[in-house]
């Protein structure tokens, strides 16, 4: 038996959608970046930008580093990881469970 | 990008009758799911049960049946849990003509609309004993493309 990671599925939740992807890949390209300067690479308003980093943040991530009036954030790769983990366990299972599948109705 | 999603086949030796009954005969079913024996209402909204002598019971209700082409189903994440949106994910199987046998091909979906709630202890999931795949999922890709 495995466990659910607690954080697997907060992960895939906000990889889900588009504007986070290319978010997070704006931050890995930059390094790190804050609200207003992503907002500048990206085609959507800097409040919506605040607002997916609220939910990236949450789904832990990114880490967020406050520098003077402005917050900074980076990516944070091991919930990333961790879920990819699981779901490679996931799919070996299947792998397990479509050859023992295979032999049955062969060996008929 | 499909990060939602696990999508596995494999090529059987055997015409698609025999994978069909592979999947939806239960004593054929307990062979590859379930050490403990497993039961079958085959009919769309019927009930599939996997039993496990350490794990306890999971339930599947079935949303799709088109012998021997298409079976869906949903199943719950956890044991001893009826299926319902939130605790369950959903698994189809494809059945295709090939020359010489038949494509099984799985896909099992919807990881990204479990519910977790922060304070629930961790509990134990489905059987899943074996190593991790060789092959990398596009998840994988991802975190890759991340960490360049």
């Amino acid at each position: 038996m495995t466990n659910w990671p607690r954080d697997a599925h907060a992960v895939m939740a906000a990889l889900s959608d588009p504007t986070r992807q290319g978010l997070l890949d704006v931050l890995a390209a930059r390094g790190g970046v804050t609200a207003t300067e992503a907002a500048q690479d990206l085609p959507v308003s800097r409040q919506a930008i605040v607002k997916h980093l609220a939910l990236l943040h949450r789904a832990g991530l990114v880490e967020a580093q406050r520098c003077g009036r402005d917050v900074r954030y980076t990516v944070q790769p091991a919930p990333l990881e961790s879920a990819a983990t699981w779901l490679l366990t996931v799919a070996a299972e299947w792998d397990r469970r479509l050859a023992v599948i295979k032999r049955i109705a062969e060996a008929e | 990008m499909a990060t939602d999603r696990i999508e596995r086949d494999v090529f059987i030796t055997a015409p698609a009758r025999r994978v069909w009954a592979a999947l939806t005969e239960a004593e054929q079913l307990a062979s590859w799911f379930g050490d403990a024996g497993a039961e079958v209402e085959l009919r769309v909204g019927g009930r599939l049960t996997f039993r496990w002598r350490q794990h306890g019971t999971v339930h599947a209700v079935i949303e799709r049946l088109e012998a021997p082409r298409f079976l869906s189903y949903r199943w719950a994440l956890q044991s001893d849990e009826e299926p319902r949106p939130g605790n369950s994910t959903l698994v189809e199987f494809s059945l295709t003509d090939e020359a010489g046998g038949t494509r099984l091909s799985v896909v099992e979906s919807g990881f990204a609309d479990l519910e977790w709630p922060e304070a629930q202890q961790e509990r134990h999931v489905r059987d899943n004993s074996s190593g991790w795949a060789s092959e990398l999922g596009e998840l994988v890709a991802y975190v890759e493309r991340q960490a360049a």
